[in-house]
């Protein structure tokens, strides 16, 4: 056996070792997530929130404020992408019908004339 | 003797710290698909906002339920009732705390028996857990509470007052101006002494929660909230008076009443005592 393939093995055990401790065993724990890295479903229910309000309120600016935490894309494409996976994922179409209307709200917005209120 | 194979025991050690490097540093496992129980706080408290303001607009309180449960929150009701009192402090608009305290009471209602509309299932290419995304019941939950002529409204032994706030609140609650229907003194030992009890009802006396009430006096002035002790009614708040002091009352938009006071009352074995009060304001 060659010198050198013992220690090559360690190594490689070594390493495997270490990634089955910090991805199987004890992986980075997230707790304190952002909104934004919510499953796709999720956060589409997180639009239809957002849109079963707007319908009520009709505060573009607030429906804004909240589509935010979900990305610093605009809202539009915020809303829009809410809407294509509430249709990917089958929800009512009292609900889609909600999403659309925020959408093409969202889309219609202009953040320099009806800037985000602090 | 054969020697301590010390280059393989290095080569090991050097492994496991790549492996870790890479594990821990590099390349972590990545949650891009998580859920809303992981959230930060601050973030949860935005998705509570979100439900109440979305609740408020469809009524749909098994939707309202079903979406708070994806928080994680041990206790729903005491998470939405901190956060109204959190919102009152900082300011917010009463429109959305009334949202969130609303909210919170009415999730002291029983659940209803209606089953929700079946949803078509999400299709899922991943191998993350199946979606709990609520299926949507369309059920409008109305509330009927009603006020019955010689009820009487027991709080428990220990009632926390709100502290006092330097600084007032505009509020504007929704409907028309609440106004006084009923003023009654109530001489009871089992009431805390200068207890004030405010039910407020709509005009189809229907108990209200989330509505603000302000009480003012010489010196001071406090804010508080109408629903936050559910198991007494959706519609009721108390407030403790001291002795002597006379107060101003006022809910919502509706006109002050003045010089509220606790009652003198004598007991049966002829002492005294600082009775409580009731008020009733209704919609008209």
């Amino acid at each position: 056996m060659p010198r050198w393939l013992p220690p090559l093995l360690a190594l490689i055990l070594g390493i495997s070792l270490g990634l089955i401790y910090g991805w199987v065993i004890s992986p980075v724990q997230y707790v304190d997530t952002t909104p934004d890295t919510l499953r796709a479903d999720y956060r589409a229910d997180y639009v239809l929130m957002v849109a079963e309000a707007y319908q009520r309120e009709q505060d573009g600016d607030l429906a804004v404020r909240r589509l935010a935490i979900l990305g610093s894309q605009p809202p539009g494409q915020i809303a829009a992408q809410g809407l294509a996976d509430a249709r990917k994922f089958g929800f009512a179409d009292s609900d889609l019908s909600l999403i659309q209307k925020l959408t093409t709200a969202m889309q219609a917005w202009q953040p320099s004339t009806q800037g985000i209120k602090p | 003797m054969r020697r301590f194979p010390w280059a393989v025991l290095l080569a090991l050690l050097a492994g496991l710290g790549v492996g870790l490097l890479i594990s821990w540093g590099i390349a972590p496992v990545r949650f891009v698909d998580t859920t809303p129980n992981t959230l930060r706080a601050d973030f949860k408290t935005q998705m509570r906002s979100a439900i109440a303001a979305a609740y408020a607009a469809d009524d749909n309180l098994p939707r309202a339920r079903a979406r708070l449960s994806l928080l994680g929150d041990t206790d729903s009701y005491q998470a939405l009732s901190a956060q109204a009192q959190q919102m009152l402090a900082a300011g917010e608009t009463s429109a959305r705390i009334h949202q969130v305290a609303q909210l919170a009471a009415d999730l002291q209602q029983p659940p209803p028996q209606t089953a929700a509309i079946a949803t078509p299932p999400p299709t899922f290419t991943s191998s993350a857990p199946p979606p709990t995304r609520p299926n949507i019941p369309t059920t409008i939950v109305t509330l009927t509470e009603t006020i019955l002529p010689d009820q009487v409204i027991t709080p428990p032994a220990t009632i926390s007052t709100a502290t006092p706030r330097p600084t007032h609140t505009p509020t504007s609650a929704p409907g028309k101006p609440f106004e006084l229907v009923a003023q009654e003194p109530l001489c009871q030992t089992d009431l805390q002494d200068g207890l004030m009890q405010v039910i407020l009802t709509d005009s189809h006396r229907r108990q209200l929660a989330g509505v603000e009430i302000i009480v003012s006096w010489d010196g001071g002035e406090d804010h508080f909230f109408s629903g936050l002790k559910p198991e007494l009614g959706n519609g009721y708040a108390d407030f403790v008076m001291q002795p002597g002091i006379l107060y101003n009352v006022r809910v919502a938009d509706g006109a002050p009443v003045p010089n509220v006071s606790a009652p003198a009352c004598t007991a049966a074995d002829g002492t005294t005592f600082t009775g409580a009060i009731r008020l009733s304001f209704q919609q008209p």
